[in-house]
């Protein structure tokens, strides 16, 4: 193809679907799984707690519930939602599913510091992932039924997520960077093409949590073991 | 097949009978002969006609496994085989489309109503047969109507199987894509060349280069036009739909913008079809306003071009 075709091409030529089909995507896996997405809810609140208590058991339990979200929202929400409308989704879930197997790995390979850090800090930002991004769905669709809940939609999961770099260790924490950084991108592009303006917030929230992720994390990680 | 006929043509009155409550400019400006037969036009070098708007499927039929969406997609391609259409469009790009309009086509025991049109679109040029056999398998169609090499993609390989197949009798006609006014120079060499019965390409009252060289060479050759884009994905309506209509619109057989977009393509002598994609009922009403009634001639299609471009 010359380079006049591709740039005939744009943005748009990309996205196979329409914004009505994507916010539904939340509202059919929150009917879909009712009433176990309310694990989800008690576990991004749980998450926190664990974190405050800055023990490195409770710290790698934490972790550990992080990775499955990874798990859950790539294999559930993109794999399995998202896949049969655009192969790039399904690309992403795995992708995701593989971040939450690195993330699972960090915590028995000793990817995870033992260091004090501002727990405090890492806590209320958690908070405004997990409670504010949630609403984004529902703002561009006008349904409550499309919440896009921490461990089941990928966007806030990501954004959430992002803040594992402060409890990570060094070489763990670059492993971990270039998804959240691609996952950011991408999304941030559809949602563009979608035009579901609140949504957008999402990305760059991760992008933003991505640096609060590596401002938090100590200078110099103690590796526990 | 007499039976059939008389339950497709109670079908097709009976949503025109939606049809002109919906569209009474149109139908107040056509005789009373004309009014209820839909525009056809007749594939070159056949017998065979087609009706002179199909649809398209790209993002619209895209819906996964959404059973509330697909009912609903259900609804469009009911309306539309209600209304005279037959020329479906679709391509193994378009995501889960292929797999919807199978249900669809289930659901409405469709499959002899349809005029299918699929493409080609892998690199590999090994895989014509396979694809084909792919896609026939997600229709749920015996075969299809139409095949087309998607926007070029490993073109050679495949116009040379698909010629094959045809030979065969494994598909009844075969044909090659572009759209958004791209690689016209090698679709034209192509055109000049290969034994083809259609071309799908992009035109609409805005993208008309295909009027300079395309068209003329389609009709001189004998090749059937399908075009797409024919609202440029949309944005015509963005871009239009605000303003009025030109007075002497009904002159022109028009009563709405979606029949103005559409007449002012399917008005050019050398097209075949247009095919038009909506995921909404209503807009599918719309659409097929546009096969009847009374098409612009040549000096009212240039006012209908000159007037977009005043706007
Ligand atoms: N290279 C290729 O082979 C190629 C490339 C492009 C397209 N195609 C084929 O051509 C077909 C048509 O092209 P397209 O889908 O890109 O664009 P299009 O038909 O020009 O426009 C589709 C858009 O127009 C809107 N629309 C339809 N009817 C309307 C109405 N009456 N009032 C207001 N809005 C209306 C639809 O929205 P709603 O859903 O809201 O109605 C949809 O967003 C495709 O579906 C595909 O089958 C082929």
């Amino acid at each position: 193809m010359s380079g006049a075709d591709w740039l005939s091409y744009s943005l748009q030529d990309f996205v196979m679907f329409g914004p009505q089909v994507f916010l539904r995507l939340f509202v059919r896996i929150n009917q879909d799984l009712w009433p176990w997405q309310l694990l989800a809810v008690i576990t991004a609140i749980f998450i926190p707690q664990l974190i405050l208590r800055q023990n490195i058991a409770a710290r790698r339990l934490a972790v550990g519930l992080m990775a499955l979200a990874w798990i859950v929202s790539g294999y559930g929400f993109l794999v399995g939602y998202f896949g049969p409308i655009s192969w790039p989704a399904a690309w992403f879930g795995w992708a995701f599913v593989a971040q939450g197997l690195l993330l699972a790995a960090a915590v028995f390979a000793g990817g995870i510091h033992n260091s004090r850090f501002s727990v405090g800090e890492f806590a209320v930002l958690w908070l405004i992932a997990v409670c504010g991004l949630p609403w984004l769905a529902i703002a561009d669709s006008g349904q409550w039924h499309a919440v896009a809940l921490f461990g089941l939609a990928p966007g806030t999961t990501a954004a959430a997520g992002a803040l594992a770099l402060a409890l990570m260790t060094k070489t763990w924490r670059w492993l971990y960077l270039p998804l959240l950084v691609l996952w950011s991108l991408f999304s941030a592009a559809l949602l563009w093409v979608l035009q579901t303006w609140w949504l957008l917030v999402t990305p760059v929230a991760t992008l933003l949590l991505v640096g609060a992720g590596f401002w938090l994390s100590p200078r110099t990680a103690q590796n526990p073991d | 097949m007499a039976d059939r006929f008389s339950r497709r043509q109670f079908l097709i009155t009976a949503g025109l009978a939606g049809l002109a409550l919906k569209s009474p400019v149109l139908f107040a400006n056509t005789s009373g002969s004309t009014a209820l037969s839909p525009i056809m036009r007749r594939i070159p070098g056949t017998d065979e006609s087609t009706p002179a708007i199909g649809m398209g499927t790209w993002i619209t039929f895209n819906v996964g496994g959404d059973e509330q969406l697909i009912a609903q997609r259900i609804e469009v391609l009911k309306t539309f085989f209600e209304l005279g259409g037959t020329v479906v469009d679709g391509s193994p790009m378009y995501g889960s489309a292929a797999d919807v309009m199978g249900e669809a086509l289930n659901a409405l025991d469709g499959h002899d109503r349809i005029f299918a049109a699929t493409k080609i679109w892998t690199g590999d040029e090994s895989e014509t047969r396979a694809e084909a056999a792919r896609s026939s398998r997600r229709w749920g169609v015996d075969q299809f109507d139409l095949l087309q090499v998607h926007n070029l993609l490993g073109w050679q390989g495949h116009l040379e199987t698909l010629k094959q197949m045809k030979a065969n009798g494994e598909v009844r006609y075969i044909g090659i894509t572009t759209s958004h006014g791209r690689r016209h120079r090698e679709f034209a060499q192509i055109m000049e060349r290969e034994p083809l019965d259609f071309v799908q390409l992009t035109y609409n009252v805005l993208d008309r280069e295909v009027e300079d060289r395309l068209l003329p060479m389609a009709e001189e050759r004998g090749i059937g036009v399908i075009v797409n884009r024919p609202f440029q994905g949309g944005s015509l309506f963005r871009r239009f739909q605000s303003e009025p209509l030109p007075d002497w619109a009904g002159e022109a057989g028009v009563g709405n913008w979606a029949e103005f977009f559409l007449k002012y393509i399917i008005s050019h002598p050398a097209v075949t079809c247009a095919i038009p994609a909506t995921s909404k009922v209503e807009h599918m009403k719309e659409n097929m306003g546009a096969l009847y009634g009374k098409l612009p001639d040549a000096d009212q299609r240039q006012r209908m071009a000159d007037y977009v471009r005043s706007l």
